[in-house]
C-alpha cells in the first residue's frame, strides 16, 4: 500500500498547563514508559506504513530527542522512514506571532517535503486523541468509495469522558457520505452525533492542491476551511471506528487516560497490538522488603521501597521508605524521598520531593510539579 | 580490503557451549541464550562488557542450537553493535572445499576464523566465553597486558581452595607471571581460577593456533593445549586479578543462586548502574501492572507482568502473570509463564511459557536456605490443577 502518515505533534486546542510548556504534546509521557507519539506512530508501524512525517511546531526538543532516527519504530529507512518537519524560520516567519497560522498553514509550510513523497495517499492524524486503527482498512474503504476525503469518526465515547472542543461532528447519509460538518465549540460530556477522532485519509496530490488553494484565500484551518467549507462540493465519507479511545487535551483528560490503563481489561485492548517506544535498557523494577503496591503501573528501573496506590509510575522512579504515592502520575527519574506524601499530583521528570514533604492536590484539580522542581 | 578498518582489539566470544549440566533449560538453546536476571540472557553480559569497554568488533562463535541465539543477536543493535566497520558477527562453522567441519574445540573454533580476525589486522584478540555472569572492564585488563608486555594475559579470580579443582588453576610468581597452569587439578596448588577470559597478542596466538591445529594429538582446547604449549615455550604469560562478582552459571543450583544474588544489597554485581548498563534485546511490552491484592517483598519484576498474588525474594521475567492467591517465593520465573489462583512455587526455576494450574504446588516451602533443593519446570509445560511437584524435581515432557 502506497501511503504516508502526517502527524500533528501539537494541538491548537489543548490546555495541559505546565506539561506542554516545555514539550510538544506528542512528547508528553503517558502510561509509564510511553510518550503520546508512541501510540500514534505504532498505528503506522502496525499498519505497515513506514513513511511518516511529524509536524513540529514549538518546543520540539524532547520530541526530536525521543524520535531520533526512528529506529525504535522500525522507521529508520532509506525508502520513506521517519521525518520530523520543523518550522521553516525565514525572516517573515520570525516576525509573525504564530509559527503556523493554522493546520493548513502547517502543511503548506512543509509542502515541499510532502511533494517529494512517492506515496499515493496521506493519512493525517492529530496527537490529542489516541486510538488503535488499522489504516489499511481505512485506505481500503477510501478507495472503494472513491472518496476525496475519508474521515474517521465514532458515535460513542469509547472509554473517554468527553468529546473534546474543536472536534468535527459529521452528518452521514446511509452510504456514510458526509453531508454537513459542525465543529464542537465547547467540550461536551455526551455524544450528540458522529464525531471525528482526528484521523483522515486523502490522496496526496489532492491534499497538496487543496492546501495551496486554501492558502491563496488566506484560509488556514483544516476543519473549518476544508472539511466544513468543502463538504457540499467534495466527496467525503465517514469511516467508523469502534475501538477504544484516550483523549488528552486537558489535565483532567490526561489523568483519566493514565488511570484508564490501570483497568486490566481496558489496558489489554490498548496493548493488543504492540506499542513501540524508545528503549532505555533499564533494569527490572525492584520492590523492597517493606513496600506496598496496589492497583498501579510500575515501569522498569523503578525502586519501590514505600507505598504506591492507584498511580502510574514511569521508568527510573524512586519511592523511598515510608513515602506514599496515591492517585498520581510520576514521570521518569523522579524521586520521592523517605516519608514524603504525594496525592492527586502529576510529577514531571526529574522532580525531587524531599523527606517528609507533602504534595497534595485535589481530585478535581491535581497539582502539577514542573520538570526538575524540588519540593 | 579497503572497506575494513584496522581494530586494535577484536573479541572472539565462544558461544557454542551446550551447557549440558543445565539440563532441560538448554535442551533447545545454547547456554549463552539461557535467560538470567529478569530481562537478560547470559550472553548480554560479555556483549555489554565489550561495548562498555569500547570493543566494537566481536565474532560470536556458535555451534550448538544456534537458531535462538542467532535471532537474539541479530544485527547487534541492542548492544550498539550494528556498526559500519566491525560490530557483532555470528560465526558458525562452515564448509571449506569439499569438507564441512564442526568446531572441534575452543582453539579450533578460533583457528577456523583466522580469516575473520585477519580482516581487522588487530594487535590483540580477547577470547571470551558466553557462560559467566560478571561485569568487567576489558580495557583495564588490556592496560595490565600492555604494562607487563605480556604475550598472553589470563583473567583470574580467587576461589575457595576446595573449589579450585573445578577450574583451570594458575600458579604465579609475585609479579603475577604465570609459572604453571593446571586444568581442573585434583589437588590445586593455588586458588587463582581462570575466568575463561584471555587477551593474546594476535601474531603470537595465530602462530600457536596454526601449530596446535597441526598437532594431531591435541584436543584443540585453550586450557588443555594452547596455554600449556605457550607456557612450555616460556612465553610471557600473566594473570590479571579480577575482584568483582563472577559466577559460572553452569548448573541449576548456581543459576538459581546467581539470580538470588541480585536480590541482595551491596553485591558488586549491581545491575542498576547507568555507567555500565547491561543491554538486552527488548520485547516492547507495556509496563507491569500490580493489582489490588498483590504483595511484593524483595523482588525484581519485569515489563508486561501482571501481579495479583504474593511474590517474595524472586526474580520475575517479562509477561508473567501471577494470579490472586498464588504464592511465589525464592524462585526464578521466566517469560510468559502463568501461575494460576492458589498455586504455590517455592525454590524453583520455572522456564518460559509454563502454566502452573490452580492450587498446584511446585517445590518445597521449607527447604534449607543454604542449600535448598531446586525444582525445575521445563518450558511450555502445563502443571495440572492441584498437582504436587516435590522439592528438587525436574519436570519435563516425555520425549
Amino acid at each position: 500500500m502506497s501511503c504516508m502518515g502526517l502527524i500533528y505533534s501539537y494541538s491548537e486546542r489543548e490546555n495541559l498547563r505546565e506539561l506542554t510548556d516545555i514539550r510538544s504534546l506528542a512528547a508528553l509521557p503517558i502510561g509509564g514508559k510511553y510518550r503520546i507519539i508512541d501510540f500514534v506512530l505504532s498505528n503506522f508501524v502496525n499498519s505497515e506504513i513506514y513513511e511518516v512525517s511529524v509536524i513540529a511546531r514549538t518546543n520540539y526538543h524532547s520530541l526530536i530527542e525521543h524520535l531520533a532516527s526512528g529506529a525504535e519504530w522500525d522507521m529508520s529507512r532509506k525508502r520513506g522512514g521517519l521525518r520530523v518537519l520543523t518550522p521553516f524560520a525565514n525572516k517573515e516567519a520570525m516576525e509573525s506571532p504564530h509559527v503556523y497560522r493554522g493546520t493548513i498553514d502547517a502543511i503548506a509550510n512543509h509542502l515541499q517535503s510532502i511533494r517529494q513523497s512517492m506515496s499515493e495517499y496521506v493519512i493525517l492524524t492529530g496527537s490529542r486523541i489516541l486510538y488503535s486503527m488499522d489504516y489499511g482498512d481505512l485506505i481500503r474503504q477510501h478507495r472503494e468509495t472513491g472518496a476525496d476525503i475519508t474521515v474517521a469518526y465514532t458515535d460513542n465515547l469509547n472509554g473517554t469522558n468527553r468529546v473534546p472542543q474543536g472536534s468535527p461532528i459529521v452528518q452521514l447519509d446511509e452510504s456514510k457520505r458526509i453531508g454537513r460538518v459542525r465543529i464542537v465549540e465547547e467540550e461536551q460530556a455526551n455524544v450528540r452525533g458522529n464525531w471525528g477522532i482526528g484521523a483522515c485519509a486523502i490522496r496526496r496530490t489532492l491534499l497538496e492542491s487543496l492546501v495551496a488553494d486554501a492558502m491563496s484565500h488566506q484560509r488556514y484551518d483544516l476543519y473549518t476551511d476544508i472539511l466544513q467549507r468543502l463538504s457540499p462540493t467534495l466527496k467525503m465519507y465517514g469511516y467508523k471506528y469502534s475501538g477504544h479511545l484516550l483523549e488528552i487535551s486537558t489535565i483532567a483528560g490526561y489523568m483519566e487516560a493514565n488511570k484508564a490503563m490501570l483497568d486490566p481489561e481496558f489496558s489489554e485492548k490498548i496493548f493488543q497490538k504492540t506499542v513501540y517506544t524508545k528503549v532505555k535498557d533499564s533494569v527490572p523494577a525492584r520492590y523492597g522488603p517493606d513496600c506496598y503496591v496496589e492497583n498501579s503501573i510500575i515501569s522498569d528501573g523503578c525502586q519501590i521501597m514505600g507505598t504506591v496506590i492507584n498511580s502510574v509510575v514511569s521508568r527510573g522512579v524512586q519511592v523511598d521508605r515510608g513515602a506514599v504515592v496515591k492517585d498520581s502520575i510520576v514521570m521518569q527519574d523522579t524521586e520521592i524521598m523517605d516519608l514524603a506524601t504525594v496525592e492527586h499530583a502529576i510529577l514531571d521528570k526529574d522532580v525531587i520531593v524531599r523527606d517528609g514533604r507533602e504534595v497534595i492536590g485535589h481530585p478535581a484539580y491535581p497539582i502539577v510539579l514542573p520538570k526538575m522542581s524540588i519540593v | 580490503m579497503s572497506f575494513i578498518k584496522k581494530k586494535a582489539m577484536v573479541a572472539m566470544l565462544l558461544a557454542g557451549g551446550q551447557g549440558s549440566r543445565l539440563g532441560v533449560l538448554t535442551k533447545d538453546v545454547a547456554k549463552p541464550a539461557v535467560p538470567f536476571g529478569g530481562k537478560y540472557r547470559i550472553i548480554d553480559f560479555p556483549l555489554s562488557n565489550c561495548i562498555n569497554s569500547d570493543i566494537d568488533t566481536i565474532g560470536v562463535l556458535t555451534q550448538y542450537q544456534p537458531m535462538e541465539l542467532n535471532a537474539y543477536i541479530g544485527n547487534g543493535q541492542p548492544w550498539d553493535l550494528d556498526r559500519m566497520y566491525g560490530g557483532a558477527r555470528i560465526l558458525p562453522p562452515y564448509v571449506r572445499g569439499k569438507e564441512g567441519e564442526w568446531y572441534k574445540g575452543t582453539a579450533n573454533a578460533i583457528y577456523q576464523n583466522i580469516p575473520f580476525i585477519e580482516q581487522y589486522s588487530p594487535n590483540y584478540v580477547i577470547v571470551l566465553s558466553g557462560d559467566h555472569i560478571y561485569k568487567m572492564n576489558y580495557r583495564w585488563m588490556l592496560d595490565h597486558h600492555q604494562q607487563k608486555e605480556a604475550d598472553c594475559t589470563i583473567a583470574v579470580i580467587e576461589v575457595p581452595l576446595q573449589e579450585a579443582s573445578r577450574f583451570g588453576v594458575m600458579n604465579t610468581d609475585a609479579n603475577l607471571r604465570i609459572t604453571e597452569f593446571e586444568e581442573k587439578p585434583p589437588k590445586p596448588k593455588s586458588n587463582l581460577a581462570s575466568m575463561g577470559v584471555y587477551i593474546f597478542n594476535w601474531p603470537t596466538l595465530k602462530e600457536y593456533l596454526i601449530r596446535d591445529e597441526a598437532d594431531e594429538y591435541s584436543s584443540k582446547d585453550f586450557g588443555k593445549d594452547v596455554i600449556p604449549a605457550m607456557l612450555a615455550d616460556h612465553k610471557r604469560m600473566y594473570a590479571y586479578k579480577y575482584l568483582g562478582y563472577w559466577k559460572d552459571v553452569g548448573t541449576i543450583e548456581s543459576l538459581w543462586e546467581s539470580n538470588m544474588d541480585l536480590l541482595k544489597e551491596n553485591i558488586s554485581l549491581e545491575l542498576y548502574d547507568p555507567r555500565w548498563k547491561i543491554y538486552a534485546r527488548n520485547a516492547n511490552l507495556p509496563p507491569q501492572y500490580i493489582g489490588r491484592e498483590a504483595t511484593l517483598k524483595n523482588v525484581h519484576v519485569s515489563e508486561g507482568c501482571f501481579i495479583e498474588g504474593t511474590v517474595e525474594n524472586s526474580i520475575i521475567f517479562p509477561k508473567v502473570t501471577i494470579h490472586r492467591g498464588a504464592v511465589v517465593r525464592n524462585s526464578v520465573v521466566m517469560s510468559s509463564t502463568t501461575v494460576e489462583e492458589g498455586a504455590e512455587v517455592h525454590y524453583s526455576i520455572v522456564a518460559e511459557g509454563v502454566n502452573i494450574g490452580r492450587n498446584a504446588c511446585v517445590g518445597g516451602p521449607s527447604e534449607p536456605v543454604d542449600h535448598p533443593r531446586i525444582s525445575v519446570v521445563a518450558d511450555h509445560i502445563r502443571i495440572g490443577n492441584e498437582a504436587r511437584i516435590e522439592a528438587g524435581t525436574v519436570v519435563d515432557r516425555d520425549r
